[in-house]
């Protein structure tokens, strides 16, 4: 059974049609590239599947189960964390309380625990992500590089157990090392358990660590494929020319 | 020897250094560099010249401490505004509509402990219309409180024409906002107890973080999770609700409300809160850069009355004081973007 799942989705905004019955599966343990042109829908996907937009028609399944998204809280639930193009972290705040931004460890009243959510926040920095050049938890996170920056969003779906990883181009920021830090990393959550969705144009990237690649074109799956099936000439092929 | 002595003297310089670096790239670290020199020069002069400048005479002591308590209250509401990334530029004439509604309440026999919470209520409710304004228009909050502030200023008048309006509650009221407890004023003691409130709440509690969030970086914070319209409506409400606090400071100080008295105060809360550190684009900020930033501009104030300046002289400085700060708060946004 597959983990996540859509089902025939629809999606239109106004006059304009995003997405046209689209249909496709993450598997357990799998990374899929999402691949496409600009505009084939993808970052549409990526927000639907996030619980940010809500589909025309057609549905989400997890596990099997019927999943209807209504904001991201809903989605994050389900154990779906997206990893943004500008990363979802607020600069101004220092790496801990992003990581725990949204779901702060409190007492009764509200208050922070900061002292745990520090300990924590380096715990996980040390032993799940390894970016370097990240030694306290409490620097602003405006300080810190692009790829340091996907680490720290990386280190909270970790810590917060996610199941699902959405990066929608993850790598358009970092520098080469950096891509290759996040590309391992994508691998070693798998071996984790961690499904993954690449979202990206670089199909050298996606080559690199997908099992599978769904092709978009004009907001529907054009191309489903494992990778022992394909070559990467073929899949650039689908991706200029459908 | 000689190395002995000069790492010796080496090494406190350093971390003397780093102390001063440390103490800038803190939020309000800058401020509070600029605080503690004016105060100990203003300490020094008042001890060298006793007669001629009065700043340490217990008579300058508590003119500071009742003056100060109005715009810090004002400026507390509107800096945890601005961190959440929006204005309230009605907060000056809704200080005045709720306590001209406040004194006039108490005037027509309500009494005071029931007149002063239905102040603040409005004073909440007004801050709530101005936030549901912005967010359902998708509005600047600068046109949408620009507007409050004409309003207001005009519902004061339309409520109780353009006459002066006595405020007489009853002798506990008066005592527990203008009395003094242990020897401070307790206005004073109230603007340092919300201090404390708005410091838990913004630095340690999970609004706080939230509201930092909003400020800082909307969508992400959108996309993580946080209810950012929530948030920047509760941060309305919290502005209007101190606007009426001061309201009640002000009013039980003088004993009256005068029509036009909050003319322009929302725009020095603003200057404090600028002072401070806090960033005009939200996100940046902290309650003691607030405070320190109300409590320079009253020094400021306060010393050149003591040097018996010219009243003009007093907007040029603190002016001058505003651009300095933004100055060099810019630079340091810059900085931080850069990296």
């Amino acid at each position: 059974m597959s983990l996540l799942a859509l089902h025939n989705i629809n999606k239109t905004f106004g006059p304009l049609k995003a997405l046209t019955d689209l249909s496709f599966e993450i598997g357990h343990s799998e990374v899929v590239g999402l691949l496409g042109d600009n505009g084939a829908g993808k970052s549409t996907t990526v927000n639907m599947l996030s619980g940010i937009h809500r589909p025309s028609s057609g549905y989400i399944s997890v596990d099997g189960k019927r999943c209807d998204f209504t904001c991201r809280r809903d989605s994050a639930e389900a154990g779906i964390e997206t990893i943004y193009q500008n990363t979802a972290l607020v600069d101004c705040l220092s790496i801990s309380r992003n990581i725990f931004l949204g779901r702060e460890l409190t007492d009764r009243f509200g208050f922070l625990d900061l002292k745990r959510m520090r300990e924590i926040a380096m715990q996980v920095l040390e032993s799940a992500v390894h970016i370097s050049g990240i030694d306290s938890p409490d620097k602003l996170v405006g300080d810190l590089s692009g790829g340091q920056k996907q680490a720290v969003a990386i280190a909270r779906a970790v810590f917060f157990k996610r199941r699902v990883l959405l990066l929608d181009e993850p790598t358009s920021a970092l520098s080469v090392r950096e891509t290759e830090a996040l590309l391992q990393q994508v691998l070693k959550l798998k071996d984790e358990g961690v499904s993954s969705v690449l979202v990206t144009h670089n199909l050298y990237h996606a080559y690199q660590v997908c099992d599978r690649f769904v092709i978009m074109s004009h907001g529907t799956k054009v191309f489903d494929v494992a990778k022992a099936e394909t070559t990467i000439e073929e899949l650039t092929q689908h991706v200029v020319l459908t | 020897m000689t190395a002995i002595v000069d790492h010796r003297s080496g090494a406190p310089r350093r971390s003397a250094a780093q102390l001063v670096h440390g103490l800038l790239s803190m939020p309000a670290g800058a401020i509070l560099l600029v605080f503690v020199v004016v105060q100990l020069a203003c300490i020094i002069a008042g001890l060298l010249f006793p007669d001629d400048f009065r700043y340490l005479s217990p008579q300058n002591m508590g003119i500071m401490m009742r003056s100060v308590p109005v715009l810090g209250c004002l400026a507390l509401g509107a800096g945890l505004l601005m961190i959440a990334g929006e204005f309230d530029l009605s907060i000056g004439s809704v200080y005045t509509f709720t306590a001209v509604v406040m004194a006039v309440l108490v005037g027509n026999g309500i009494d005071a402990f029931i007149a002063a919470p239905i102040g603040l209520m409005i004073g909440a409710a007004i801050g709530l219309l101005n936030g549901a304004l912005t967010l359902r228009f998708n509005l600047p909050s600068f046109i949408v409180t620009l507007g409050g502030l004409l309003f207001w200023r005009g519902a004061v008048l339309l409520f109780n024409g353009a006459v002066q309006v006595r405020f007489d509650p009853n002798p506990v009221f008066n005592e527990m906002f203008s009395g003094t407890i242990l020897g401070i004023n307790a206005a004073f003691v109230w603007f340092i107890l919300l201090c404390l409130v708005f410091w838990a709440l913004l630095h340690r509690h999970r609004f706080g973080n939230h509201v930092f969030a909003t400020g800082g970086n909307r969508s992400a914070a959108t996309a993580i999770g946080v209810n950012t319209n929530r948030i920047k409506l509760a941060a309305f409400a919290i502005a209007g609700f101190m606007a009426a606090f001061a309201g009640i400071l002000a009013t039980t100080r003088v004993g009256s409300v005068q029509p036009g008295q909050g003319a322009g105060l929302e725009l020095q809360a603003i200057a404090a809160c600028v002072i401070g550190g806090l960033s005009l684009r939200g996100g940046r900020g902290s309650i003691l850069g607030v405070f320190l930033g109300v409590m320079l501009i009253f020094t400021i104030t306060d010393v050149l009355l003591l040097m018996r300046a010219p009243g003009f002289y007093l907007d040029m400085f603190i002016a001058t004081l505003i651009v300095l700060a933004s100055i060099f708060n810019h630079g340091l946004d810059r900085r931080g973007a850069s990296i």
